[in-house]
């Protein structure tokens, strides 16, 4: 006789523990099922190489909501976050180098390196942002509105945003209301005439996206992440042990509230009897019947891959397989011997740590990343990689034996259908173009080169469970966030099949680590179940 | 004492002539000032070679509003406008794909490619129509302000909400993905047929700085399917006589209204005095006075070339700066002697009295914008060619014809080198993508006209050859355009106006703007 559950979570993400944690602390015993043998999903801490841990995937980040992080009391469970002053160093091939600071003077003395006129527009473009970042945080935490028959409540929570969007004053109303759809291209060269500068900030557009900075919408994207961390540029702290700390202490919480967490433990399908959830099917052949089941999976695999298709709407499951979920990045994680000696830093007499120790940006211009994109278009990998670096070991040397380096490389673009070609074939080719990429900028750096891990597309997709290997579980376009994530009228974490939710990325807002996915989720199952 | 007027319009261009006619009509007296000797803007008709009389620029219409056809009762006035009878694609392969505007055929064409996207053509037929249902009287409304609490703005924004809710969950489901998507993903939701998809999704980029994969290319596709000739959405034709016939039908209409037009009246300045306008000065010096100034040319000409920036807001000016134009297409105009044949289709049957469409392939439409990003025009551009002759012989010597070529992509801006040195290779490249499918081309042209963005810039004065004043980006549309806060045809000048294609609904030859922007100035000044 199989066991009965009140409520079943499937995967053990961030989101999902989070979902967790808020419905075991409303007194429901939630059965977190997690594939792998750890918990995290894409925030984990993996040994790629004897001694050597890293940040396998999110390698910077979130950051959570203030609100989570309270709740769920993170840091006596064990988060410590690592800050480092620096956010973004930015090499040229030229050997020169912009450093972008959390504090705005510092990065403007930087910006006056390169324009005069840029380093006095800085100190306003990051007000005016964070501005703007404050209105779409507003949106961030709420449960997306049917704009079919908007509720009652949900006309109210829009018109507090609406106040506080008129609080802006007309004029920056209006530019928000610009800016969204414009591509990130547009909106910093409105701000800002150096091209490298243009390059870093427009980056936060496109990263994790099948859009180049020319690609209208890509600031919609850079506006949502400076909801959840209103800087010109992205986040570059870390937890002590690297980002599966994070989702280990969001699992001790989620525990102490209630829940009970599975790894090893895979589902296979999603039990559906008359119009209404009924359990699961555990790749094992174990059945776990459960009132209500939340999917922190992404949307294609819940619908497409976990429901008999019988048991859903046809055009629902039309629209879901035209959800657009083909990631465009690849991870390598490099074991170093030493730390590498980047060009732009040869004449630099400061330690290179306080430059390295935030994110590197390899992209320095415009055209160089519209050129990355150019070629995923086609399906080809770039020839010039847009990249993003962390060395987590200059701030967290416990990830790597005593003087040794981990280097954490995000790379874009690599689509995941290829043209003429699959990944178990492009594997090669695509680890040396980005090793040489990188020594462009760090010459010693092959040298110094212990081992490497490279995750293409498809190893997103078979390691980690990501559809069509999109790190966001689908592309963050205009057509497919807020109300429309994943699908119009289905943005209120609820699904065709009656107790069977979504609490995943896939679902509003969706981006980075914040968990509001998940917090999000967790408050409307609830009220749904009390119905 | 010079002679006062209500009102002066600057442009002799469709909506410069359609916004006159309107103020006339109300009592008002009107000059129109055309800086050209013609009229009619883009919107022009002109023999270029001996004997040929070209659509130098515009050259198929379908947009032009209904009720502006009603009100100045154009057709009266000479206005014919003769069918154009579907799209022609032809392939490298030596294959094509050529719709007509009878459902069977085209059925039985698409199904050769793919029987699923036969089935799936009608379908989509039937919900761009609702589409274009929900948009149409968007198209004949004054943008509201979403930012304001003035209840005439609250009451549109509400009219709006209702209508969207009265659509079918499956519309609405459509309608959101337009005004959010790319073309290319939204078609690709639709058929599998890559020659199909590429020359469908074409009307999403016309005009536009951006590719087939940029999102909000799918509201230019929608904004081209809105076109209505004798109330049947998504029919093209062509002006008896050209594309200025449109424009003279118009200037027609004016005069009889009581319009007064002046042609090669260039404008230099706008009189403003303490925040009023009060007439225009032309370049002779000559100054002309009225309460009542409506400005047809783009808002860079209005605001930053013929008024003293001193005389505007700062705000406003740097808002003007931001507004994108970048023209993106050229024009080449053929002269011919005999008709081009398609080796894909030999012959000279009914595909030559349609469009022709060089876009044989997504890839293709895509690389063709990739070059442009980086300021080269496309060495394979996408081609829309029309053979006006075989419709209508008037315009062309007995038995010559002439090829209309609208080509995309042209940018404004150049990497390297002028347009002036490029104008040469730039035609050329076109006639040899042309030579790939219709060998014959080369030996039958007795006359070309080559023209670049720069060329509609320096001809018709639209800036950076923009043929829609300003691109129809979904931060240039609708409460946008063409500055935010600024979407009522008025301007921080009080009695001055704007009118042209740079206001909502934008480009195209429709006369909506022209049409709008007097029903706002009589609103002020009243009828008299």
């Amino acid at each position: 006789m199989a066991a009965q559950r009140d409520i079943v979570i499937i995967g053990g993400g961030h989101n999902a523990l989070v979902a967790a944690f808020y419905l075991a602390k409303k007194g429901l015993k939630p059965l977190t099922l997690e594939r792998r043998e750890i918990v995290g999903g894409a925030a984990i801490t993996e040994e790629f190489f004897p001694g050597f841990r890293c940040s396998t995937l999110a390698h910077a980040g979130g950051p959570p909501l203030l609100s989570i992080l309270q709740d769920m009391q993170l840091a006596r469970h064990g988060l410590q976050k690592l800050e480092s002053p620096v956010r973004i160093f930015a090499p040229t091939p030229e050997g020169r180098s912009l450093t972008i600071y959390t504090d705005t003077h510092a990065s403007a003395g930087e910006i006056k390196a390169f324009s005069t006129k840029d380093a006095e527009k800085y100190p306003e473009f990051a007000a005016g942002l964070a501005r703007a970042a404050a209105i779409a945080a507003e949106l961030l935490v709420l449960t997306p509105p049917v704009i079919e028959k908007p509720s009652a409540e949900d006309i109210w929570k829009l018109l507090k945003v609406g106040k506080k969007v008129r609080g802006l004053g007309k004029k920056e109303m209006m530019r928000l209301i610009r800016w969204g759809p414009m591509a990130a291209a547009d909106f910093v060269a409105e701000f800002f005439e150096n091209d490298l500068l243009r390059a870093v900030i427009a980056a936060r557009g496109i990263f994790g996206a099948a859009l180049g900075p020319w690609s209208a919408g890509s600031t919609a994207l850079l506006l949502l992440r400076a909801a959840a961390d209103p800087y010109p540029v992205g986040n570059s702290a870390q937890p002590r042990g690297g980002m599966g700390a994070l989702t280990a202490a969001m699992a001790s919480a989620a525990k102490e509230a209630g829940a009970e967490i599975r790894t090893g433990a895979e589902v296979a399908q999603i039990l559906v009897k008359n119009g209404a959830v009924n359990g699961i099917a555990l790749a094992s052949g174990e059945e776990i019947t459960a009132k209500a089941v939340v999917s922190g999976a992404d949307p294609r695999r819940t619908f497409l891959g976990l429901v008999d298709p019988v048991h859903l709407p046809p055009s629902f499951v039309v629209k879901m397989q035209h959800y657009r979920s083909q990631g465009t990045v690849a991870k390598m994680n490099i074991a170093l011997d030493a730390l590498p000696s980047f060009t732009a830093l040869k004449n630099s007499n400061s330690d290179p740590a306080n430059h390295l120790a935030g994110r590197i940006h390899v992209g320095p211009g415009i055209d160089y990343l519209e050129r990355a994109f150019d070629h995923s278009k086609y399906g080809e990998f770039s020839t010039a990689p847009y990249l993003d670096i962390m060395i987590p070991t200059l701030t967290d040397p416990s990830l790597a034996p005593s003087g040794k380096h981990v280097m954490s490389v995000y790379m874009q673009f690599a689509p995941y259908q290829l043209k003429n070609t699959d990944w178990t074939k492009q594997r090669e080719p695509l680890a040396s173009t980005i090793l040489q990429t990188l020594a462009q900028y760090a010459p010693d750096l092959p040298g110094k080169m212990l081992a490497h891990q490279l995750l293409t597309p498809l190893d997103l997709e078979n390691i980690y469970g990501l559809s069509g290997g999109h790190p966001f579980h689908g592309e963050l376009a205009l057509d497919q966030i807020f109300t429309m994530r994943p699908l119009l009228n289905w943005a209120r974490y609820s699904t065709p099949v009656k107790n069977l939710f979504l609490c995943g990325s896939g679902t509003h807002p969706g981006n980075g680590l914040t968990g509001a996915s998940g917090q999000n989720a967790a408050r409307e199952i609830l009220r749904s179940l009390r119905k | 004492m010079p002679k006062r007027y209500d009102a002066i319009v600057i442009g002799g261009g469709h909506n410069g002539l359609v916004n006159a006619a309107y103020l006339a009509r109300a009592g008002k007296k009107v000059l129109c000032l055309e800086r050209r000797y013609v009229l009619g803007g883009a919107a022009v008709t002109e023999e270029i070679v001996p004997g040929f009389k070209f659509s130098v620029f515009s050259y198929v219409v379908s947009l032009l509003r209904p009720e502006i056809i009603r009100d100045l009762d154009l057709p009266r006035h000479g206005l014919e406008i003769l069918p154009l009878d579907g799209t022609f694609t032809p392939l490298p392969s030596g294959d094509y794909l050529w719709r007509v505007n009878d459902h069977g055929k085209t059925r039985r064409e698409i199904e050769r490619h793919s029987k699923l996207d036969a089935e799936a053509y009608e379908e989509f037929g039937k919900s761009m129509v609702q589409m274009c249902r929900f948009v149409k009287p968007i198209l004949g409304m004054i943008p509201p302000d979403p930012t304001s609490l003035d209840p005439r703005d609250l009451k549109k924004l509400i009219f709006l909400g209702k209508r969207f809710q009265s659509l079918s969950s499956e519309d609405r489901y459509n309608l959101v993905q337009l005004m959010t998507m790319s073309a290319a993903d939204f078609l690709d939701q639709w058929f599998e047929t890559d020659c199909l998809k590429a020359t469908m999704s074409a009307s999403g980029i016309i005009g536009t700085f951006l590719g087939i994969r940029s999102p909000g290319t799918a509201y230019v596709l929608l904004h081209h399917y809105m076109g209505e000739i004798d109330g049947a959405f998504r029919s093209w034709g062509f002006s008896r006589g050209g594309t200025g016939g449109i424009s003279n039908a118009i200037g027609s209409a004016a005069r009889e209204l009581g319009v007064e037009i002046r042609t090669e009246a260039p404008v230099a300045k706008i009189l403003v005095k303490d925040g009023v306008a009060g007439g225009v000065v032309l370049e002779n010096g000559e100054e002309i006075h009225a309460s009542v100034v409506s400005s047809s040319v783009d808002p860079r000409l209005t605001f930053l070339n013929f008024i003293d920036s001193r005389e505007l807001p700062g705000d406003f000016l740097d808002e003007v700066r931001l507004y994108k134009f970048r023209g993106s297409s050229g024009k080449v105009n053929l002269a011919l002697d005999a008709l081009p044949e398609f080796e894909a289709l030999p012959g000279f049957g009914r595909h030559l009295r349609g469009a022709m469409s060089i876009s044989p392939s997504m890839d293709y439409m895509e690389r063709a914008y990739d070059q442009a990003k980086y300021g080269e025009f496309s060495r394979r551009p996408y081609i829309d060619m029309v053979i006006p002759t075989l419709t209508d012989p008037s315009v062309a010597p007995p038995g010559k014809h002439i090829l209309s070529c609208f080509v995309q992509y042209a940018p404004y801006k150049l990497a390297s080198g002028t347009w002036d040195e490029q104008r040469e290779a730039f035609g050329n490249t076109v006639i040899n993508t042309i030579a790939e499918y219709a060998p014959n081309i080369k030996n039958i042209i007795v006359g070309k006209q080559f023209i670049t963005p720069l060329d509609i810039e320096r001809t018709t004065g639209l800036s950076e050859g923009n043929i829609f004043q300003g691109e129809l980006s979904l931060e240039q549309l609708f409460f946008l355009r063409p500055a935010a806060g600024w979407a009522k045809y008025r301007t921080p000048i009080k009695r001055l106006y704007m009118c042209g294609s740079a206001t909502h609904p934008g480009g195209g030859i429709m006369g909506a703007p022209g049409r709008l922007a007097a029903l706002e100035i009589l609103k002020d000044v009243g009828r008299s």
